[in-house]
């Protein structure tokens, strides 16, 4: 005789998702239930928000309804969670229901919070949603010359490396159109180099270079101020601008906080190689949810899908998964139209760019392909 | 001595390359309070270069940087 089991998974995005197919896949019904509550309808794949503002992919391709992502045998409830207690082992949703688990994974990812930096809202644009994506590229079809900046608001953002893309899909883009002389492009980074993996730094340090990018380091947003177009850091550096493109601060979301399961940054901390939440063994986070020490992107979290996938199967099964999660994740980045580069990393494995390929590029273009047909699916 | 000044925060970034200890470091640092002493741990060598470099721009006081068993450990107070 069976007694089955319910994994419930918090959040409809791209950790949520993956883990619940990948999860039906390795186990069968009448041992677990698989019930995912999120409140996305429509799940956006993030990553084509660097080139869409440049008009050179269709968002339409991007964008899938949330209900029609999961497989057969994954139960999928359209509601917000407002509350996760991990001591009664139930959650609560907007619409007053509440639901119990045997496992939980939390894979609620996180939120901008532009109004985390004084000055930025009505003032600073970005592409890190869809809406700001499409109205960015009105924005840039109107500019005509002068001072850009390009950067982060905080040191933490989702994909580490799409602000360098961005600039240099920027400086592509003012080039076709003939006017890349009238314009100075200025990129601003947390640290004391251009990106966060010195070898990769370097790489994309020349490449900025070669193409004339001006570089401001160890520079921290601390204020906008619209009335004299400066942003100032809290190293003391102000840059002016004409348009000023900064990724917005970010935050885990509200109901982790409101649970007490984090401070007010709302990232939860986990144990970096099970995954679990504290002392709790059946509470899981995966995903940007996480405060883990790696980088808040999908191909993090599909690494950790797979991980506790097989995590919770095998225990399900009653057998002990004895694997551990070691951090990795591999992505291909932008280095221009045509170009990109790959960075594969891990806890103890630092990320090396030795080249830059047209063959990277076409993978990162594809992507959202590759994505809703196979990763998201829950097969790769 | 950094055993006389008891951290407020300890930021563990051992084994972690991405987003990195610097980014670790300043990442905790914005959700500190002024007057907090935070610490460092990272197995990366390079942030005993990085780290009190970003300390001393950033007008922060740099409390000391000390090798510890396969790790150094960097301490700072937060006065800004
Ligand atoms: C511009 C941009 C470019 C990127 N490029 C890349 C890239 O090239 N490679 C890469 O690997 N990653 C990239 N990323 C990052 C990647 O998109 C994210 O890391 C990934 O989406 C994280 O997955 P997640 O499931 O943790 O969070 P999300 O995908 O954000 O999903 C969280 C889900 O939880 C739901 N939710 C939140 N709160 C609640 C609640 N209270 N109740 C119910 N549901 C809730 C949300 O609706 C959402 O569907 C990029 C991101 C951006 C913005």
């Amino acid at each position: 005789m069976y007694s089955q089991k319910r994994a419930l998974i918090l959040g409809d995005g791209a950790a949520g998702t993956i883990l619940a197919n990948k999860l039906r896949f390795l186990t069968n019904k009448n041992e677990l239930e698989i019930v995912v509550i999120g409140n996305s309808k429509k799940h956006y794949f993030k990553p084509d928000g660097v080139q869409i503002p440049f008009g050179l992919l269709d968002y339409r391709k991007s964008v899938k309804n949330s209900e029609f992502l999961f497989n057969a045998g994954v139960k999928y409830i359209q509601d917000e969670v407002v509350r996760i207690d991990v001591d009664q082992r139930f959650v609560t949703v907007k619409s007053g229901k509440s639901y119990s688990y045997d496992y939980l994974a939390i894979a609620t990812g996180d939120r901008l919070t532009p109004e985390d930096v004084p000055g930025y809202e009505g003032e600073a644009k970005h592409f890190y949603n869809l809406q700001a994506a499409l109205s960015l590229k009105e924005d840039l079809a109107k500019f005509n010359g002068g001072d850009i900046v390009i950067g982060q608001a905080s040191p933490e953002i989702q994909c580490p490396p799409a602000p360098y893309e961005f600039t240099f899909l920027l400086d592509h883009y003012f080039r076709k159109r003939g006017i890349r002389n009238k314009i100075n492009i200025h990129y601003t980074y947390p640290l004391n180099r251009v990106f966060t993996m010195p070898q990769v730094a370097v790489f994309v340090d020349k490449l900025f270079q070669e193409r004339g990018i001006i570089t401001h380091t160890m520079f921290n947003v601390e204020t906008v101020d619209p009335k004299n177009k400066v942003v100032n850091s809290l190293e003391g550096e102000s840059v002016k601008y004409d348009m000023l493109i900064l990724v917005p601060p970010h935050r885990g979301q509200k109901v982790i906080t409101d649970s007490g399961l984090a401070g007010e940054s709302g990232y939860i901390d986990v144990d970096r190689h099970k995954l679990n939440y504290g002392k709790y063994d059946d509470v899981f986070v995966i995903g940007d949810a996480t405060n883990l020490p790696v980088s808040k992107a999908g191909a993090a979290a599909h690494f950790q899908s797979g991980y506790l996938s097989h995590h919770i199967a095998s225990e399900v099964g009653g057998a002990v998964y004895e694997d551990d999660y070691n951090g990795e994740c591999a992505c291909y980045t932008i280095t221009g139209v045509n170009e990109a580069i790959s960075l594969w990393f891990s806890y103890e494995k630092n990320a090396k760019a030795n080249f830059k390929s047209k063959l990277d590029y076409i993978f990162k273009w594809t992507s959202a392909d590759t994505y809703f047909s196979g990763m998201v699916r829950g097969i790769m | 001595m950094a055993e006389e000044v008891k951290p407020t925060k300890v930021i563990d970034a051992r084994g972690s390359f991405c987003p990195g200890p610097l980014m670790e470091l300043i990442k905790g640092y914005k959700q500190a309070k002024v007057g907090d002493v935070i610490s460092l741990y990272s197995s990366d060598n390079g942030t005993k270069v990085d780290a009190p470099a970003w300390i001393k721009k950033s007008g922060n006081e740099l409390i000391g940087v000390y090798d510890r068993d396969g790790y150094v450990e960097i301490v700072l107070k937060k006065v800004r």
